[in-house]
């Protein structure tokens, strides 16, 4: 067993009364809704996210033309959720991509080449994880500025040791598996068997990881929109959403609830898919052994 | 417990790597600003004030020999002063941590005495029909980020129920949603390991001992299974400490809580850097420091660690 182990507090208590099949299902259509949401958010917007209108400035939830209200310059809030879509989740996804992409070369490196370069990124990935990533991220962002690319950069870059210790220690187990050995013998070049051969081993695992942090990472983003150090100040992100709703908690509580709401969403589906795929790939294990 | 001298000097080695990235960091990000002069007079300042802080800072000498001086004024604790007030940054820092401190304590209490009975009492049954609707719920509420948590527990005891106030740092009344909003950090998972635990551990063969020899079934809980379940998730809670700061920040700006984070998030919005690198060099020193109580303290719970190094 070896996909369990940055992963274990994640895997919980519905283990025996839920099959994976219910998770996978759940996640699965929760997924394609959502996906279809941001894929249309554009023509299902009545309104255009920016545009505020001061006559009809925070109107409450159901009110007829604006079924989840309006903020405090009178825009839409369904519409600014809807074009949040693609902010919030494109950041969250490329903050995951880099860091899967970067995590994993590292990863495989690190296995590959005993010696120092080993013990410079094993060491390199635990000083990273030891601090708490949003102070750098809040410094990093402060210096850099707001944005997509330099919140999709700076979490990714934050975070790739994650990915990279759990493809590390994978990695290690699966080189010296007999396929990766007898590749060796045949003399296959060692980028070629870390690709061919390591690689698709890792696919269960990556798959696992890049559901869960793609979770961590929405959630990093809304944090740092929260605090004013996310994507830009006009941008409809459900962050700055939460950050302006703040203000109104008092005189338009409704403010907070849509954006709170996709978030908890996405997160949630994303961790039904995560502990789907862990619970399936560890059951195929266990058939095969 | 055995005293082992090379390994405390190789956990001083660690710190000194640990410490010696975090401020080269900061260095190098104060440098991509461009202009560190520029941040330090703002927007209104002369040539000749531009000229004197640069002198005065030291900006006009080799890039080197700067990170050499701030790395020896570092050693010193001397961070320089706050470009917002004058005052030390570092004392200005220092003054934060107590309420931080405050804070991450009373939460990880919070955490304990919401996830370890919750854990428990999900876990000892887990197919319940009522335990399955709680596990669902805990599930959902672990999905939820922390300071969206906190908004709607503003919403909910502040602004509905008008039972506690919403924000500041003044008597015990104001420390009941932050605290609660930092828990929310960490309980729900928390819940889930200690259920999953516990129900591993109601499996094991000393339960059925314990049980063949006559324990009732809340006697089994509480006194065989659960003290085996708490292991693994206290060892969780002293992992996630770094975590804990990150939410500390955001939960101390939600609240306007005196601590490093608020310090340190209104810090940036000025490039206040002498401020920043004080804070976060603090923050990395904190961290380091419960890291490695952590790990003691488990040598000394749990005797199988004791044979690896420190």
């Amino acid at each position: 067993m070896t996909t369990a182990f940055g992963l274990l507090p994640r895997l919980g208590i519905l283990r025996r009364s839920n099959r994976p099949g219910i998770q996978l299902a759940v996640g699965g259509s929760l997924l394609l809704f959502i996906f279809i949401l941001a894929l249309l958010h554009r023509q299902l917007a009545a309104y255009d996210p920016l545009a505020g209108d001061i006559l009809t400035r925070l109107k409450p939830l159901l009110t007829p033309g604006h079924l989840l209200g309006t903020d405090q310059l009178g825009r839409d809030i369904l519409s600014r959720l809807l074009f949040g879509f693609p902010w919030s989740l494109g950041i969250a996804l490329a903050a995951t991509l880099i860091a899967m992409i970067v995590g994993t070369v590292a990863g495989l490196w690190a296995a590959w080449v005993p010696g120092w370069i080993r013990t410079f990124i094993n060491r390199s990935a635990d000083t990273i994880i030891a601090f708490p990533g949003l102070v750098i991220a809040i410094c990093v962002i402060a210096v850099i500025g707001r944005g997509f690319w330099p919140l999709a950069l700076t979490l990714g870059v934050l975070t790739w040791p994650f990915f990279a210790r759990v493809v590390y220690a994978e990695a290690l187990g699966l080189l010296q598996r007999e396929y990766v050995l007898a590749a060796e013998l045949f003399g296959v070049q060692g980028w070629r068997i870390l690709i061919r051969h390591v690689l698709p081993g890792l696919r269960p695992t990556l798959m696992v990881m890049l559901a869960f942090h793609f979770a961590d990472m929405l959630i990093a983003e809304s944090a740092l929109s929260f605090l004013g150090l996310g994507a830009p100040i006009q941008a409809p992100t459900w962050g700055n959403m939460l950050a302006e709703s703040r203000q109104y908690l008092f005189l338009a509580p409704w403010m907070m609830l849509a954006p709170g709401g996709v978030i908890v969403l996405v997160v949630v589906t994303l961790n039904l898919l995560g502990d789907g795929i862990a619970k399936l790939s560890r059951d195929k294990a266990r058939a095969v052994e | 417990m055995s005293f082992d001298a090379r390994a405390v000097v190789r956990r001083i080695g660690v710190l000194a790597v640990f410490l010696l990235s975090v401020v080269t960091l900061l260095f190098f990000l104060l440098q991509l600003t461009g202009d560190p002069a520029e941040v330090m007079v703002g927007d209104s300042g002369t040539p000749e004030q531009l000229e004197q802080v640069r002198k005065q800072y030291g900006f006009d000498r080799p890039l080197a020999e700067q990170y050499v001086r701030y790395l020896v004024n570092l050693a010193q604790f001397d961070f320089g002063v706050s470009f917002a007030n004058d005052q030390p940054a570092f004392s200005l820092v220092m003054d934060r941590v107590g309420p931080t401190l405050l804070l991450t304590f009373l939460s990880i209490i919070a955490t304990l005495a919401i996830a370890v009975p919750l854990g428990a009492w999900l876990g000892a049954r887990p197919d319940a029909p009522e335990r399955i609707a709680g596990g669902i719920a805990v599930y959902i509420a672990q999905g939820v980020p922390g300071f969206v948590a906190g908004l709607l527990m503003i919403q909910l005891f502040a602004v509905h129920l008008r039972w506690l106030p919403s924000i500041g740092h003044e008597g015990v009344a104001t420390w009941i949603l932050p605290t609660l909003t930092l828990a929310s950090f960490l309980a729900p998972k928390l819940t889930r390991v200690v259920a999953a635990n516990v129900t591993e551990a109601m499996r094991e063969d000393y339960i059925r001992t314990a049980r063949a020899s006559g324990a009732g079934p809340s006697g089994l809980l509480w006194r065989h299974a659960l003290p085996n379940a708490l292991l693994g998730a206290t060892a969780l809670v002293g992992a996630q400490f770094a975590f804990l700061i990150s939410g500390a920040v955001i939960t101390e700006v939600i609240f306007a809580w005196p601590g490093l984070g608020w310090l340190l998030v209104k810090a940036t919005t000025t490039l206040d850097f002498p401020v920043i690198q004080a804070a976060v060099f603090v923050i990395a020193v904190l961290v380091f420091a419960v890291n490695t109580l952590t790990d003691v303290l488990f040598r000394f719970i749990d005797p199988r660690l004791r044979t690896k190094g420190i």
